[in-house]
């Protein structure tokens, strides 16, 4: 998350005041979990990000998508309806907000158990985080079905 | 949202592991993150102390001279822009393989097609018909307006993306060049300003203008 003072000062005073208007959420059971590097991680985003022929993202979308452990980054698009944050960066380099590549790494030097099957996209920035309940606890069971100890959440 | 372990970073939007292509910056934040797995006890953000470079505007200009031939058609400017940049673009996509381009629908290669329509809308201030083209456009006017403003910048930015120099130009560098600097910027400012007339029949067109010309780029009093 950028510092507010590198921002607009009205796109900053809107996300101090989407700050103020968010709900408070209690903590869950604190959980230790097994050890790293017998762990089996997951990435969930919300930078919108999808495979070219997936259904973009539309306005107020509080649904998701997957992407796959082995996906072709010649496959992917942003279809995130907001305007005020760089595409650029993520043209270059999807890793730079989808850290696939490097859990691979992480995996390969034997720093993380495994790398997950299947990765998650939100699309961010919805004015009311409660709705997105339903398909986050959805997102919640797939990960623990599929086996995943750690769900590395990757805001755009 | 509350996480258990949180890791604070100061990387511009859109950027949240800090420098595209370079791997060990990034595994330095994975790590980072992930180690708070085994330290943390209880509920914990950290701030992660290192930040990105990046050249803001003040540092920064375009080294692609955009100087094209008079004509008083939009069109013919946009397009005459758009040529100048291709041979930039092309050498991006072909050296990443991939591109963000298609999102308005079209393909990769229709980038002249989307810079008609977009310049079509400006010039008739129609924004609610959908394009006469052969395309198969993903979205409905006018939200398609968005998507073809968003697939026109990806082209503009894999054209700056071929340029020499280590260090990329910031959100703001790159938005006060469009937005300032080209005629792409002039189109999409004259389209935000037909956006805003439609808007007191359609809010949706207001909210399009705000999903298309980012905050601080539209300040022209349309209302005179």
């Amino acid at each position: 998350m950028v510092r507010l003072s590198d921002l607009h000062p009205n796109e900053a005073d809107h996300l101090r005041a989407r700050a103020d208007a968010m709900p408070q959420f209690e903590c869950e059971r604190w959980l230790t979990p097994r050890p790293l590097a017998e762990s089996t991680v997951a990435l969930v985003s919300t930078c919108g990000m999808h495979r070219r022929d997936d259904p973009p993202f539309t306005l107020g979308a509080v649904d998701y998508r997957l992407i796959p452990r082995d996906v072709d980054w010649a496959d992917i698009v942003i279809s995130h309806v907001s305007t005020n944050f760089d595409r650029s960066g993520l043209a270059d380099d999807p890793n730079v907000a989808m850290p696939l590549d490097r859990l691979e790494d992480l995996a390969a030097r034997g720093e993380i158990g495994d790398v997950s099957s299947w990765h998650y996209t939100f699309m961010g920035g919805h004015p009311r985080p409660q709705m997105f309940e339903e398909a986050g606890k959805e997102v919640g069971r797939l990960l623990a079905e599929d086996g995943v100890d750690v769900a590395l959440l990757v805001p755009i | 949202m509350r996480p258990p372990r949180a890791l604070w970073v100061s990387f511009p939007l859109g950027r949240p592991l800090g420098i595209p292509g370079d791997a060990d910056f990034q595994l330095d934040v994975l790590r980072a993150t992930l180690g708070m797995l085994s330290t943390a006890t209880e509920p914990t953000i950290e701030d992660y102390p290192t930040d990105a470079p990046s050249v803001g505007p003040e540092a920064w200009a375009c080294p692609v001279s955009l100087d094209v031939e008079l004509d008083d058609s939009l069109a013919g400017r946009l397009l005459a822009e758009v040529g100048r940049l291709r041979p930039w673009a092309a050498e991006t996509r072909r050296s990443r393989g991939r591109t963000l381009f298609g999102l308005s629908g079209a393909g990769p290669d229709e980038v002249d097609d989307v810079a008609i329509v977009l310049a079509t809308v400006a010039e008739s201030g129609n924004v609610t018909d959908p394009p006469d083209t052969a395309i198969d456009w993903a979205h409905p006017m006018p939200f398609l307006i968005r998507h073809l403003a968003e697939d026109l910048r990806s082209f503009y930015h894999e054209a700056i993306a071929a340029q020499p120099g280590d260090t990329p130009p910031n959100h703001d560098a790159l938005n006060r060049w469009i937005f300032g600097e080209t005629v792409l910027g002039e189109v999409l400012l004259t389209i935000g300003g037909h956006l805003t007339i439609a808007g007191d029949a359609d809010s949706m067109a207001l909210i399009v203008r705000n999903l298309t010309i980012l905050e601080g780029h539209f300040e022209t009093d349309f209302t005179n």
